[in-house]
Protein backbone atom coordinates (compact mmCIF):
# COMPACT_ATOMS: atom_id res chain seq x y z
CA UNK A 1 0.00 0.00 0.00
CA UNK A 2 1.57 3.42 -1.04
CA UNK A 3 2.33 6.13 1.49
CA UNK A 4 0.15 9.00 1.02
CA UNK A 5 0.99 12.82 2.35
CA UNK A 6 -1.94 12.55 5.32
CA UNK A 7 -4.52 15.28 4.49
CA UNK A 8 -5.94 18.09 6.13
CA UNK A 9 -8.94 16.27 7.93
CA UNK A 10 -8.53 12.62 8.67
CA UNK A 11 -10.48 9.45 7.39
CA UNK A 12 -11.01 11.27 4.05
CA UNK A 13 -9.13 8.44 2.76
CA UNK A 14 -11.01 5.84 4.15
CA UNK A 15 -12.89 4.62 0.60
CA UNK A 16 -15.93 3.37 2.51
CA UNK A 17 -19.50 4.67 2.10
CA UNK A 18 -20.63 4.72 5.67
CA UNK A 19 -17.82 6.33 6.74
CA UNK A 20 -17.22 9.08 4.04
CA UNK A 21 -21.42 9.38 4.67
CA UNK A 22 -20.58 10.30 8.35
CA UNK A 23 -16.90 11.85 7.65
CA UNK A 24 -18.69 14.78 5.00
CA UNK A 25 -22.02 15.52 7.28
CA UNK A 26 -23.96 14.93 5.00
CA UNK A 27 -27.50 14.23 5.37
CA UNK A 28 -28.72 15.18 8.83
CA UNK A 29 -27.56 13.95 11.96
CA UNK A 30 -28.75 10.71 13.59
CA UNK A 31 -30.98 10.76 16.69
CA UNK A 32 -30.74 7.52 18.22
CA UNK A 33 -27.89 7.11 20.05
CA UNK A 34 -25.79 3.38 21.03
CA UNK A 35 -26.00 3.03 24.56
CA UNK A 36 -23.59 0.35 25.81
CA UNK A 37 -25.69 -2.60 27.46
CA UNK A 38 -22.92 -3.85 29.28
CA UNK A 39 -22.18 -0.87 30.59
CA UNK A 40 -25.64 0.39 31.67
CA UNK A 41 -26.42 -3.00 32.82
CA UNK A 42 -22.84 -2.81 35.14
CA UNK A 43 -23.62 0.36 36.62
CA UNK A 44 -27.50 -0.56 37.64
CA UNK A 45 -25.79 -3.83 39.54
CA UNK A 46 -23.32 -1.86 41.18
CA UNK A 47 -26.24 0.87 42.25
CA UNK A 48 -28.60 -1.73 43.45
CA UNK A 49 -25.69 -3.59 45.53
CA UNK A 50 -24.85 -0.07 46.61
CA UNK A 51 -28.12 0.49 47.81
CA UNK A 52 -29.11 -3.12 49.57
CA UNK A 53 -26.19 -2.51 51.56
CA UNK A 54 -26.92 0.42 53.01
CA UNK A 55 -30.76 -0.76 53.33
CA UNK A 56 -32.12 -0.55 57.07
CA UNK A 57 -35.06 -3.13 57.27
CA UNK A 58 -35.65 -0.93 60.90
CA UNK A 59 -36.64 1.92 59.10
CA UNK A 60 -36.54 5.52 60.74
CA UNK A 61 -37.06 6.43 63.97
CA UNK A 62 -39.82 9.14 64.07
CA UNK A 63 -38.87 12.26 65.56
CA UNK A 64 -41.68 14.56 67.13
CA UNK A 65 -42.23 18.21 65.24
CA UNK A 66 -40.17 21.49 65.90
CA UNK A 67 -37.70 19.61 67.43
CA UNK A 68 -33.98 19.65 66.15
CA UNK A 69 -31.26 17.33 67.41
CA UNK A 70 -27.88 18.13 68.19
CA UNK A 71 -25.57 16.25 66.21
CA UNK A 72 -22.59 13.62 68.42
CA UNK A 73 -20.06 11.61 67.28
CA UNK A 74 -19.37 9.48 69.76
CA UNK A 75 -23.17 7.78 69.95
CA UNK A 76 -24.20 4.35 69.77
CA UNK A 77 -26.71 2.66 68.03
CA UNK A 78 -30.52 3.00 68.77
CA UNK A 79 -32.39 0.68 70.67
CA UNK A 80 -36.08 -0.18 71.06
CA UNK A 81 -37.52 1.48 73.76
CA UNK A 82 -40.18 4.55 75.37
CA UNK A 83 -39.28 7.54 73.79
CA UNK A 84 -39.85 11.06 75.58
CA UNK A 85 -39.71 13.59 72.97
CA UNK A 86 -40.05 17.48 74.40
CA UNK A 87 -41.47 19.88 72.05
CA UNK A 88 -41.63 23.69 72.96
CA UNK A 89 -43.16 23.16 76.40
CA UNK A 90 -44.83 19.75 75.98
CA UNK A 91 -43.89 16.25 76.83
CA UNK A 92 -44.80 13.45 75.02
CA UNK A 93 -44.24 9.53 75.86
CA UNK A 94 -44.36 7.54 72.62
CA UNK A 95 -46.43 10.10 70.85
CA UNK A 96 -49.18 10.76 74.16
CA UNK A 97 -48.63 14.20 75.72
CA UNK A 98 -47.61 13.69 79.26
CA UNK A 99 -46.89 16.61 81.18
CA UNK A 100 -45.66 20.04 80.44
CA UNK A 101 -41.99 21.91 81.49
CA UNK A 102 -43.39 25.44 82.08
CA UNK A 103 -43.61 24.75 85.71
CA UNK A 104 -39.82 24.04 85.65
CA UNK A 105 -38.67 27.01 83.31
CA UNK A 106 -40.59 29.45 85.57
CA UNK A 107 -39.41 27.86 88.72
CA UNK A 108 -35.66 27.16 87.23
CA UNK A 109 -35.42 24.07 89.60
CA UNK A 110 -34.92 20.63 89.03
CA UNK A 111 -38.40 18.78 89.80
CA UNK A 112 -40.40 15.84 89.42
CA UNK A 113 -43.00 15.74 86.31
CA UNK A 114 -45.80 13.81 88.18
CA UNK A 115 -47.65 13.52 84.55
CA UNK A 116 -44.47 11.75 83.13
CA UNK A 117 -43.87 10.08 86.07
CA UNK A 118 -47.24 8.84 86.09
CA UNK A 119 -47.16 6.84 82.91
CA UNK A 120 -43.63 5.75 82.63
CA UNK A 121 -44.62 3.71 85.58
CA UNK A 122 -47.88 2.45 84.03
CA UNK A 123 -45.47 1.18 80.72
CA UNK A 124 -42.77 -0.12 83.65
CA UNK A 125 -45.54 -2.19 85.52
CA UNK A 126 -47.41 -3.22 81.67
CA UNK A 127 -43.87 -4.77 80.48
CA UNK A 128 -43.69 -6.56 84.25
CA UNK A 129 -47.28 -8.19 83.57
CA UNK A 130 -46.35 -9.32 80.23
CA UNK A 131 -42.78 -10.93 80.89
CA UNK A 132 -42.73 -12.19 84.35
CA UNK A 133 -39.36 -13.27 85.26
CA UNK A 134 -37.41 -10.87 82.71
CA UNK A 135 -35.78 -8.64 84.71
CA UNK A 136 -36.61 -5.02 83.52
CA UNK A 137 -34.03 -3.34 81.06
CA UNK A 138 -34.82 0.30 82.48
CA UNK A 139 -34.14 2.07 79.11
CA UNK A 140 -35.40 5.09 78.24
CA UNK A 141 -34.74 7.22 74.80
CA UNK A 142 -35.15 11.26 75.62
CA UNK A 143 -35.47 13.41 72.29
CA UNK A 144 -34.91 16.83 73.42
CA UNK A 145 -34.63 20.17 71.32
CA UNK A 146 -30.95 21.56 70.77
CA UNK A 147 -31.90 25.25 72.67
CA UNK A 148 -34.00 23.25 75.32
CA UNK A 149 -32.05 24.31 78.86
CA UNK A 150 -30.68 22.01 81.28
CA UNK A 151 -32.95 22.66 84.05
CA UNK A 152 -35.73 20.71 81.92
CA UNK A 153 -33.59 17.68 81.01
CA UNK A 154 -32.42 17.37 84.57
CA UNK A 155 -36.04 17.11 85.63
CA UNK A 156 -36.82 14.83 82.66
CA UNK A 157 -33.64 12.58 83.45
CA UNK A 158 -34.72 12.60 86.85
CA UNK A 159 -38.21 11.66 86.94
CA UNK A 160 -37.60 8.91 84.01
CA UNK A 161 -34.55 7.32 87.01
CA UNK A 162 -37.50 7.63 89.75
CA UNK A 163 -39.82 5.68 87.56
CA UNK A 164 -37.58 3.04 87.26
CA UNK A 165 -35.63 3.94 83.75
CA UNK A 166 -32.25 4.27 85.46
CA UNK A 167 -30.01 3.66 81.80
CA UNK A 168 -31.28 7.05 80.02
CA UNK A 169 -30.15 7.99 76.37
CA UNK A 170 -30.09 11.28 75.13
CA UNK A 171 -31.50 10.90 71.01
CA UNK A 172 -28.66 12.45 68.56
CA UNK A 173 -28.20 12.93 65.01
CA UNK A 174 -25.40 10.54 64.30
CA UNK A 175 -21.77 12.31 63.42
CA UNK A 176 -19.28 9.97 61.45
CA UNK A 177 -16.23 9.35 64.46
CA UNK A 178 -13.12 10.85 63.95
CA UNK A 179 -10.56 8.50 61.94
CA UNK A 180 -8.20 9.47 64.38
CA UNK A 181 -10.06 7.74 67.48
CA UNK A 182 -10.87 4.45 65.69
CA UNK B 1 -29.04 -10.15 22.64
CA UNK B 2 -27.05 -11.15 25.22
CA UNK B 3 -26.51 -14.59 26.65
CA UNK B 4 -25.32 -16.17 29.20
CA UNK B 5 -22.82 -19.79 28.72
CA UNK B 6 -23.53 -21.75 31.49
CA UNK B 7 -21.03 -24.35 29.78
CA UNK B 8 -21.43 -27.46 27.30
CA UNK B 9 -19.45 -29.80 25.76
CA UNK B 10 -19.78 -28.44 22.03
CA UNK B 11 -20.44 -31.20 20.49
CA UNK B 12 -23.19 -30.87 17.73
CA UNK B 13 -26.46 -32.90 18.03
CA UNK B 14 -27.20 -31.57 21.52
CA UNK B 15 -29.42 -29.49 22.90
CA UNK B 16 -27.73 -26.19 23.48
CA UNK B 17 -26.60 -25.37 26.78
CA UNK B 18 -26.51 -21.80 26.24
CA UNK B 19 -29.60 -20.11 27.49
CA UNK B 20 -30.50 -16.35 27.12
CA UNK B 21 -31.59 -13.78 28.94
CA UNK B 22 -34.19 -11.30 28.31
CA UNK B 23 -32.71 -8.01 28.87
CA UNK B 24 -35.89 -5.50 28.81
CA UNK B 25 -37.39 -7.48 31.86
CA UNK B 26 -33.60 -7.87 33.75
CA UNK B 27 -33.41 -4.08 33.41
CA UNK B 28 -36.64 -3.50 34.55
CA UNK B 29 -36.17 -5.14 37.33
CA UNK B 30 -33.13 -3.38 38.09
CA UNK B 31 -34.98 0.00 37.75
CA UNK B 32 -37.62 -1.22 40.40
CA UNK B 33 -35.31 -2.94 42.56
CA UNK B 34 -33.51 0.73 42.60
CA UNK B 35 -36.17 2.83 42.65
CA UNK B 36 -38.05 0.87 45.64
CA UNK B 37 -34.29 1.07 47.88
CA UNK B 38 -33.92 4.96 46.68
CA UNK B 39 -37.72 5.27 48.16
CA UNK B 40 -37.12 3.26 51.61
CA UNK B 41 -33.48 4.58 52.34
CA UNK B 42 -32.58 5.94 55.28
CA UNK B 43 -30.36 8.93 54.84
CA UNK B 44 -30.55 11.11 58.48
CA UNK B 45 -28.92 8.49 60.88
CA UNK B 46 -29.90 8.57 64.43
CA UNK B 47 -28.19 7.43 67.33
CA UNK B 48 -27.88 7.56 71.33
CA UNK B 49 -25.30 8.77 74.32
CA UNK B 50 -26.16 6.86 77.36
CA UNK B 51 -26.30 8.18 80.48
CA UNK B 52 -26.65 6.49 83.85
CA UNK B 53 -28.75 7.71 87.11
CA UNK B 54 -27.36 6.18 89.71
CA UNK B 55 -30.26 5.81 91.66
CA UNK B 56 -29.59 4.31 95.58
CA UNK B 57 -31.76 1.22 96.15
CA UNK B 58 -33.99 1.33 99.35
CA UNK B 59 -32.07 1.08 102.49
CA UNK B 60 -32.00 -2.00 104.09
CA UNK B 61 -31.52 -2.27 108.00
CA UNK B 62 -31.48 -5.93 108.16
CA UNK B 63 -28.95 -5.97 106.28
CA UNK B 64 -25.40 -5.14 107.39
CA UNK B 65 -23.42 -2.95 104.78
CA UNK B 66 -19.52 -3.68 103.67
CA UNK B 67 -17.44 -1.35 104.04
CA UNK B 68 -15.96 -0.70 100.73
CA UNK B 69 -13.58 1.94 100.05
CA UNK B 70 -15.97 4.89 97.60
CA UNK B 71 -14.16 4.88 94.03
CA UNK B 72 -12.53 7.79 92.40
CA UNK B 73 -15.29 9.61 90.52
CA UNK B 74 -14.67 12.48 87.66
CA UNK B 75 -16.56 15.41 88.17
CA UNK B 76 -16.92 17.59 85.75
CA UNK B 77 -17.98 20.81 86.27
CA UNK B 78 -19.22 23.36 83.03
CA UNK B 79 -20.68 26.59 85.98
CA UNK B 80 -18.79 29.11 83.89
CA UNK B 81 -18.68 30.28 80.16
CA UNK B 82 -14.91 30.53 80.50
CA UNK B 83 -13.58 27.41 81.89
CA UNK B 84 -14.47 23.41 83.14
CA UNK B 85 -12.85 22.04 86.34
CA UNK B 86 -12.34 18.47 86.76
CA UNK B 87 -12.27 17.52 89.93
CA UNK B 88 -11.50 13.71 91.22
CA UNK B 89 -13.27 12.91 94.64
CA UNK B 90 -12.85 9.56 96.60
CA UNK B 91 -16.01 10.06 98.41
CA UNK B 92 -15.76 13.23 100.01
CA UNK B 93 -12.64 13.59 99.88
CA UNK B 94 -11.08 15.64 96.72
CA UNK B 95 -7.97 14.16 95.33
CA UNK B 96 -7.38 16.57 92.72
CA UNK B 97 -8.45 19.40 90.48
CA UNK B 98 -7.89 21.03 87.04
CA UNK B 99 -9.27 24.05 85.26
CA UNK B 100 -9.58 23.33 81.99
CA UNK B 101 -9.87 26.79 79.39
CA UNK B 102 -13.27 26.29 77.53
CA UNK B 103 -13.59 27.14 74.01
CA UNK B 104 -16.66 26.28 72.39
CA UNK B 105 -16.16 24.91 68.89
CA UNK B 106 -19.45 26.01 67.27
CA UNK B 107 -20.50 25.08 64.16
CA UNK B 108 -23.67 25.57 62.19
CA UNK B 109 -24.92 22.66 59.54
CA UNK B 110 -28.10 23.56 58.48
CA UNK B 111 -30.51 23.98 61.75
CA UNK B 112 -28.39 21.82 64.04
CA UNK B 113 -25.58 23.40 66.14
CA UNK B 114 -23.02 21.17 66.37
CA UNK B 115 -20.72 22.22 69.74
CA UNK B 116 -17.51 20.55 70.40
CA UNK B 117 -15.34 20.81 73.18
CA UNK B 118 -11.26 18.86 71.80
CA UNK B 119 -9.20 20.51 74.33
CA UNK B 120 -11.74 18.95 76.95
CA UNK B 121 -11.82 15.71 75.49
CA UNK B 122 -7.71 15.80 75.16
CA UNK B 123 -7.73 16.43 79.18
CA UNK B 124 -10.15 14.21 80.06
CA UNK B 125 -8.40 11.51 78.02
CA UNK B 126 -4.86 12.30 79.80
CA UNK B 127 -6.78 12.43 83.12
CA UNK B 128 -8.17 9.07 83.21
CA UNK B 129 -4.87 7.67 81.81
CA UNK B 130 -3.13 9.17 85.00
CA UNK B 131 -6.06 8.15 87.47
CA UNK B 132 -8.57 6.24 85.87
CA UNK B 133 -9.57 2.84 87.98
CA UNK B 134 -10.60 0.40 85.87
CA UNK B 135 -8.12 0.50 82.75
CA UNK B 136 -7.54 -3.15 82.28
CA UNK B 137 -8.80 -4.53 79.31
CA UNK B 138 -10.50 -7.34 81.43
CA UNK B 139 -12.25 -5.10 84.09
CA UNK B 140 -15.73 -5.20 82.69
CA UNK B 141 -16.47 -1.67 85.07
CA UNK B 142 -16.33 1.54 83.71
CA UNK B 143 -14.97 4.95 85.54
CA UNK B 144 -17.81 7.14 86.46
CA UNK B 145 -18.17 10.87 85.04
CA UNK B 146 -20.35 13.42 87.55
CA UNK B 147 -21.86 16.02 85.19
CA UNK B 148 -22.41 19.28 86.87
CA UNK B 149 -24.19 22.43 85.00
CA UNK B 150 -25.88 25.42 85.94
CA UNK B 151 -30.06 25.30 84.87
CA UNK B 152 -29.86 28.02 81.63
CA UNK B 153 -27.02 25.80 80.06
CA UNK B 154 -28.26 24.69 76.65
CA UNK B 155 -29.01 21.24 75.68
CA UNK B 156 -26.43 21.38 72.95
CA UNK B 157 -23.98 22.20 74.51
CA UNK B 158 -24.35 19.20 77.14
CA UNK B 159 -24.48 16.89 74.17
CA UNK B 160 -21.00 18.18 73.13
CA UNK B 161 -19.50 17.67 76.78
CA UNK B 162 -20.84 14.32 76.61
CA UNK B 163 -19.38 13.28 73.65
CA UNK B 164 -16.31 15.03 74.30
CA UNK B 165 -16.09 12.61 77.59
CA UNK B 166 -17.43 9.27 75.54
CA UNK B 167 -14.31 10.38 72.97
CA UNK B 168 -12.17 8.84 75.30
CA UNK B 169 -12.27 4.87 74.72
CA UNK B 170 -10.48 1.96 76.31
CA UNK B 171 -9.89 -1.77 75.08
CA UNK B 172 -11.92 -4.10 76.73
CA UNK B 173 -11.68 -8.02 76.62
CA UNK B 174 -14.15 -11.26 76.54
CA UNK B 175 -16.65 -9.46 74.34
CA UNK B 176 -19.05 -12.25 72.40
CA UNK B 177 -20.19 -15.61 73.34
CA UNK B 178 -18.25 -18.97 73.97
CA UNK B 179 -14.59 -19.34 72.56
CA UNK B 180 -14.96 -16.63 70.27
CA UNK B 181 -14.31 -13.77 72.20
CA UNK B 182 -12.46 -10.48 71.23
CA UNK B 183 -11.20 -7.34 72.10
CA UNK B 184 -13.63 -4.26 71.86
CA UNK B 185 -13.37 -0.49 72.16
CA UNK B 186 -15.76 1.32 74.66
CA UNK B 187 -15.99 4.35 76.17
CA UNK B 188 -13.27 4.52 79.14
CA UNK B 189 -16.59 6.11 80.93
CA UNK B 190 -20.39 6.19 81.90
CA UNK B 191 -21.85 9.39 82.73
CA UNK B 192 -24.55 10.99 85.20
CA UNK B 193 -25.81 13.96 85.84
CA UNK B 194 -25.46 15.99 89.22
CA UNK B 195 -29.20 16.98 89.76
CA UNK B 196 -28.26 20.22 91.87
Amino acid sequence: MAIHEPSRRLMHSVRLKFVQKRVRGRGSRLTNANLSLTSMIDFLVVTVVFLLMTFSASGETPIAKNVTLPKAENALDMVDAPMVAITGSQILVDGTPSGNTRAIEDLKRVQRVDELFNLLKGKRDHWKELRPGKEFPGVVVLQIDQDVQAVVVKSVFQTAAFAGYPNVSFMVNALPRNAAHE
Amino acid sequence: MAGVDVGGSGRSGRRSLDSEINMIPMIDLLMVTISFLLITAVWSHMARLNADAQVPGPPRPDVEQEKVEPEKQLHVEMRTPDKFVLIWRQGGTVVSTLDVPRKDDVKQEGPTRVVRYPELAAKIEDEWKAVGQHRDPTDRKLDQVVLHTDNETPYSQLIGVIDAIYQVHRPLAGVGTGNVQKVQSVPAFNVTFAIN
